[in-house]
């Protein structure tokens, strides 16, 4: 025999999660490496798409507003249309932040610790984005804070709060202000190292502001600690709610294909789905032109792939069940929606890229290479934030555009404000990721730190961390361009 | 004056170590200072439980309660309006909004609390950070710090920084 038993053993040995011998100092200098860099050429040319699309976005926001709703596709009986699916798809991306940041730090999953930040950042991008739609879909925005909050005005009249649509005023609200200061909690320790490890004046300065006088004191810490998990601990039922409330949107009115009760679980396991997704269709290239291959290793993206591959056969089921029940309830409505309107439909070509892209493609995940290989994984992830945009669409549109009484059906059509919109979110949220990437660490650097003087103290007992020779001052300038 | 002794240790445990050696050989006004948590170090330190969950608890309740007086008192006394014969006051439907603004005032106060009170944050101006050598406690090193009023106290504090086995040690006065 070839393969000792030295050899199998390493075999079933797991990824690392750090890459090389790093200690403290490399850290810094590996991570922190991109914010002192000057811009890349790249970085400047995706900038320049994403002010382009911001603009375009800004120009279908003035339009809506001057000229009303109308210049949306939107008709009766398909009142919620773009306005809407977006809305999901943007809220359902934010959730793998919350879910890496604060559920698999309660579940001790060691591999969330470089990927955090980040998808931290995307949540708060996303909900921002998620935000603007049912306020621009009120019809008049202006108004929208006397309709949406508990607000004293002239009218005396106070919001329904038998409302899903309240509730979800509420919960997206609280969700977006908890992942702010839970991602800003996390960020003060690294702004200060940034601080601290600036060498010209008007960087630390800038980042002396946000640090808020940080010195890292262990009696801070020690409360820091604990504000931190109770923060997790919070944001982890918090999220539940979120999607939980957005899928009682539908699920609490009687139209077929909207009233199911699967669509809790559905919705929140589709969201980190297509949150996931997300995640990776930023981090692939991103780990490469940042240099950050070391701690973003495939250990992480392999376990990434998993989790899309769990959440997506739990969408599987959710549809698989919504078809069932529309046979089993023998509410000719119901079974109208799911075994004709949908597969036979006029939007018939959308629901079957939605099962290609939510039920066939992530399979491929079951093989350990698709899990390994950059491309799959990232073209995998693509299909999948566009088969879940689709899910919504057939959700919402499908449902909405044959419902009871033959008389009442229309087609819907997005207009060019509507796909401007979409596209215009797309290009501002890169452009707030952008920004991200440039002028905060990407990557939470004093939690990787943490992570990696304990996985070398947990080899075998033997503190493998090698005495750095301290940064001084000057050498820092020297390692700086 | 305060005087701040300052003492740099290249690793965790060391750092560790020597601050449960001078808090137990005496020493007064201790703090260290790190890149990330110590392992340890409340204990070395004898710090006091975190008050940071009673915090979060009173501002949950208070939140939640807060929700759902604010839904009744809205909905069913101040302004009933009649949906579908359906009560004034439902319970069940202020749930979702009852644990959504208790989770967002434990969140609040907790940050807040955490910030303003227990970390004592934002403040421009630290002693410690008179030592331009400092910047390493946020990067690679590991610091403890003893406060001081008392100038002749100093020469011995610093000894018994060397003794605990920093590898340098200085001591810094506050600029008034």
């Amino acid at each position: 025999m070839s393969e000792t038993a030295i050899d199998a053993r390493a075999a079933l040995r797991p990824l690392p999660l750090v890459e090389g011998a790093q200690d403290d100092g490399t850290l810094n200098k590996t991570l922190n490496a991109y914010v002192w860099q000057p811009p890349q050429r790249g970085w400047l040319a995706l900038v320049l798409i994403g002010l382009a699309g911001t603009g375009m976005l800004f120009a279908a926001i003035t339009i809506t507003i001057a000229k009303g709703i109308g210049m949306w596709g939107n008709n009766i009986p398909v009142a919620w249309a773009f306005g809407i699916i977006n809305f999901v798809w943007w809220i359902g991306i934010g959730h793998a932040g919350t879910l890496i940041s604060a559920i698999l730090l309660l579940f001790q999953q060691k591999w969330r610790t470089s990927i955090n930040r980040f998808a931290e950042a995307m949540t708060l991008f996303a909900v921002l984005q998620a935000a603007l739609y049912p306020v621009l879909h009120t019809g008049r925005p202006w108004f929208a804070i006397y309709w949406l909050f508990p607000y004293p005005s002239t009218n005396a009249i106070w919001p329904q709060f038998k409302s899903p649509l309240m509730w979800d005023v509420f919960a997206v609200s609280t969700y977006f202000i908890t992942s702010l200061l839970f991602w800003y909690l996390g960020l003060i320790p690294d702004l200060a190292s940034l601080r601290d490890s600036s060498t010209s004046r008007r960087a630390r300065v800038t980042y002396g502001i946000f640090a808020l006088g940080w010195r890292g004191s262990a009696r801070h810490w020690h409360h820091y600690k604990i504000a931190y998990l109770l923060l997790a601990g919070l944001a982890t039922p918090l999220v539940l709610s979120v999607h939980t409330i957005v899928s009682w949107d539908f699920a609490l009115s009687i139209l077929p294909g909207w009233h199911t009760t699967i669509f809790p679980p559905y919705f929140v396991a589709g969201a980190v789905f297509s949150g996931f997704a997300m995640v990776l269709t930023l981090m692939i290239p991103a780990r490469r032109f940042m240099g950050l291959k070391h701690v973003i290793t495939p250990r992480h993206l392999e376990s990434m792939a998993k989790v899309m591959l769990c959440t997506g056969l739990i969408v599987d089921y959710g549809y698989l069940m919504e078809h069932f029940i529309a046979w089993y309830s023998g509410n000719v409505y119901e079974q109208y929606v799911f075994f004709v309107t949908r597969p036979k439909g006029p939007y018939a070509w959308a629901y079957y890229l939605q099962l290609l892209c939510n039920v066939v493609v992530p399979q491929m995940y079951w093989l350990k290479w698709a899990r390994r290989n950059i491309w799959t994984l990232w073209i995998g992830a693509v299909l999948i934030n566009v088969g879940m945009w689709f899910e919504r669409f057939n959700i919402i549109v499908t449902s909405l555009h044959q419902d009871f009484i033959p008389s009442n059906w229309a087609m819907y059509y997005p207009t060019w404000v509507d796909l401007s919109l979409l596209g215009g979110t797309i290009c501002f949220f890169g452009l707030l990721f952008l920004l991200f990437l440039k002028f905060l660490p990407a990557v939470a650097v004093s939690e990787v730190k943490e992570l990696n003087h304990e996985l070398h103290e947990g080899a075998a007992g033997v503190s493998l961390h090698t005495p750095a020779a301290p940064l001084h001052a000057g050498e820092l300038e020297a390692t700086e361009p | 004056m305060r005087r701040f002794v300052l003492g740099e240790f290249s690793q965790p445990d060391a750092c560790v170590q020597a601050a449960r050696k001078l808090r137990e050989g005496g020493v007064a006004g201790l703090d260290a200072y790190s890149p990330y948590p110590l392992h340890g170090i409340d204990d070395a330190l004898a710090l006091p439980r975190s008050k940071v969950p009673i915090v979060a608890l009173t501002g949950g309740v208070l939140g939640a309660l807060g929700g759902y007086t604010l839904q009744w008192w809205m909905n069913a006394v101040d302004f009933p309006i009649n949906v579908g014969n359906r009560p004034q006051h439902g319970f069940w439907t202020n749930i979702p909004i009852t644990f959504e603004s208790g989770v967002l005032i434990a969140v609040l106060s907790i940050f807040f609390s955490s910030i303003f009170v227990f970390f004592g944050l934002p403040r421009t101006y630290h002693p410690v950070f008179e030592s331009e050598r400092f910047r390493t406690a946020s990067l690679d090193a590991f610091w403890i710090s003893a406060e001081t009023a008392d100038e002749n106290a100093v020469p011995e504090l610093e000894q018994k920084f060397r003794e605990a086995g920093a590898r340098k040690v200085h001591t810094v006065a506050e600029s008034v």
